[in-house]
């Protein structure tokens, strides 16, 4: 009976959800193909060309468009975001280890690291600015301040990640590598991490995306250098081109690109495994 | 080796171990002394602090008091990796991302002494093919069946050559065929290697067969610590009685050796000493008889309700006056089984020396 309206209602939501999700990057997508350089980011399309991705790699005669800050926003924004990801998954996996047995304070500390994914980012990097300026005197740069800003911001994902993967091990692993003579220290390379190394993955991939295109928090704390982020929006400020809209296109290529050949490979193992599987039975 | 010499000789030692999580006592004042080359069962209901037992000598758990002593040696602040002391875990946990030969040369290829390659090689080859999975060596953990996996937990253990292996409820995740299967197959390799076995069990028949000697767990304490056939034949408490599922139990008062139950008074040879006053008799000792029928000794009526067809025996339940149920057992090399007819009542006699008689003496 029920079902007879809420079926419809759930399936016009969801159809709702996936235009809102996708239809701006479509339309991004289709303005990227305008022509250049004299087509805006409007409909409709003058041309159908590849100029401003032409345009990005510099392969166009010069314009009055000036190019991408590119190059060097790039280097900085995957640099900070692999320093990032590199320092808040070692972080998390190591506090969300020692979270697996009750300690004195555990539940005080827990909310402590959760408030560093709650507090306003705006604040967070005012208050870094502030500090380091008026307090610490020290000059602000993306990969010190900011840098910090942004293993505050990520480390809590990488813990949340870790805690969860953490809280469905089974502990009796570990417990038989060290009845076998093997140290704890050992007992965690050889067992503990290749067994949770799939979650790692998913605290660096959170990791990394959240600093790649953190926006608020660097805004103040970076100091003069740019990251991607910034550079892309300092763009905006004068006349926005269709450029940055291939840009996008291309990144999210690329990241599905990446996405593709990691779903290949799983699928590939999983296959394979199901195969010897099937051998063994008929065997 | 010299399997004889030591055997006689205390491998291990528990004085006084204590251990409460909380509120909850798991183990009270817990001592105890295993020799070497032998086979001890602890059996428990769930509770009882079997496993707690277990991993207090291991070295995962402290205790809260008393000392835990291998081979003279004080062990009770040493760290599990340095007791060279085997587990075998109830879920095996076997290491999901090894396959079958690497699990077993885990604890060769990883231990604070290093084994050169060819001698793991050997010795990994050598267990493998003693616990009868040779040929299996390149498979993953999750392509074998239950009971290979508790082979390689097994071998994992056993090539490290540990004094002691402690092994929880092993058995405990095979189906009923196969468990048979493996008591045997685990008392003939801890034989073959002379090694001693702490195995906890909660099944009384497990723990019964299997063990050299038998530690019954209550409540955190040692019930009993004797011969399978001293624990069945003369249980040390009502408790241990009642765990082995082999006796009908009687609550009454005790006065001297004079024991009422719901079935009068009877005279007790002699009062093995318990918190409670109670009497058991064994199901094998009981007999039925029609009612009316004169004869001696004490004797209970109660009705009958159903048969269990047990192959060697046939097992009569019966309802007392009071509800409850009192269980015969038949051994059908004595005889045709009786047929009896659903809610007439019988008189269930035994002899008066077969009844063991609990109290404060």
């Amino acid at each position: 009976m029920e079902s007879r309206v809420l079926k419809p209602v759930l399936a016009v939501y969801t159809l709702l959800f996936i235009l809102f999700l996708y239809a701006p990057f479509f339309v991004l997508a289709i303005l990227s193909f305008q022509s250049g350089p004299e087509g805006g980011p409007q409909f409709p399309i003058i041309e159908w060309s590849t100029y401003w991705y032409r345009h990005i790699f510099g392969m166009v005669p010069p314009s009055r468009v000036a190019p991408l800050p590119l190059g060097e926003a790039l280097f900085r924004s995957l640099t900070l975001a692999f320093m990032t990801m590199v320092t808040s998954t070692v972080l998390g996996v190591m506090s969300a280890q020692a979270f697996r047995r009750k300690f004195k304070g555990s539940g005080l500390a827990f909310y402590l690291i959760v408030l560093g994914m709650m507090v306003p980012g705006v604040l967070t990097g005012l208050g870094v600015s502030l500090l380091a300026n008026n307090i610490l005197g020290i000059e602000r740069h993306w990969w010190s301040t900011g840098f910090v800003t942004h293993v505050v911001y990520t480390f809590p994902f990488a813990f949340l990640v870790m805690l969860a993967i953490l809280n469905r091990f089974d502990a009796s692993v570990e417990e038989a590598s060290w009845s076998l003579g093997v140290s704890p220290a050992r007992t965690f390379r050889k067992v503990t991490f290749p067994l949770i190394f799939p979650g790692v993955l998913s605290a660096m991939l959170f990791a990394f995306t959240l600093s790649y295109d953190e926006f608020s928090r660097t805004l103040f704390a970076s100091g003069r250098d740019q990251t991607l982020p910034l550079a892309i929006y300092g763009t905006f400020s004068v006349e926005i081109h269709p450029n940055v809209f291939a840009f996008g296109v291309l990144t999210t290529v690329f990241s599905f690109a990446l996405l593709s050949v990691y779903a290949i490979l799983m699928t590939l193992s999983v296959r394979r495994a199901k195969k010897v599987a099937m051998q063994e039975d008929i065997a | 080796m010299a399997q004889g010499m030591n055997s006689q000789q205390p491998v291990f030692r528990l004085e006084g171990v204590s251990k409460s999580y909380g509120s909850v006592t798991a183990l009270r004042d817990i001592t105890l002394s295993v020799n070497g080359n032998e086979y001890i069962s602890v059996l428990g209901p769930s509770g009882s602090g079997k496993s707690v037992l277990l991993r207090v000598i291991a070295g995962f758990d402290v205790p809260d008091s008393g000392r835990v002593v291998l081979e003279g040696r004080d062990i009770t602040d040493v760290p599990a990796h340095e007791r060279g002391i085997g587990f075998v875990f109830q879920n095996f946990a076997l290491f999901p991302h090894l396959t079958v030969f690497e699990n077993v040369a885990f604890g060769l290829r990883n231990g604070k002494v290093p084994v050169a390659a060819p001698d793991v090689e050997q010795r990994v080859k050598d267990m493998i093919s003693l616990v009868g999975l040779a040929g299996m060596e390149g498979r993953g953990v999750h392509q074998i069946s239950g009971g290979q996996k508790q082979r390689v937990a097994l071998a994992r253990t056993l090539v490290m050559a540990p004094r002691l292996v402690l092994l929880d409820e092993p058995l405990g995740a095979l189906d009923a065929n196969l468990r048979h299967r493996m008591r045997n197959e685990l008392r003939a390799i801890r034989e073959k290697l002379g090694v001693t076995f702490m195995h906890v069990t909660g099944s009384e028949t497990e723990a019964l067969a299997m063990g050299d000697r038998v530690v019954v767990l209550d409540h955190g304490r040692i019930a009993q610590f004797a011969r399978p056939d001293q624990v069945y034949g003369q249980p040390a408490s009502p408790s241990v009685a009642h765990f082995l599922n082999r006796y009908n139990i009687f609550e009454g008062e005790l006065s001297g050796k004079r024991f009422t139950g719901p079935f009068g008074m009877i005279d007790a040879a002699s009062v093995t000493p318990a918190d409670k006053p109670a009497c058991a008799i064994r199901y094998d000792r009981m007999k039925v008889e029609e009612e009316g029928t004169p004869g001696e000794g004490p004797a209970i009526s109660a009705s009958f309700v159903a048969s269990e067809y047990l192959g060697s025996s046939v097992m009569y339940f019966f309802e007392a006056a009071d509800g409850r149920v009192i269980e015969v057992e038949h051994h059908l090399s004595l005889g045709q089984p009786q047929s009896f007819e659903p809610k007439r009542r019988y008189r269930l006699r035994w002899k008066p020396e077969d009844a063991i008689v609990f109290g404060r003496g």
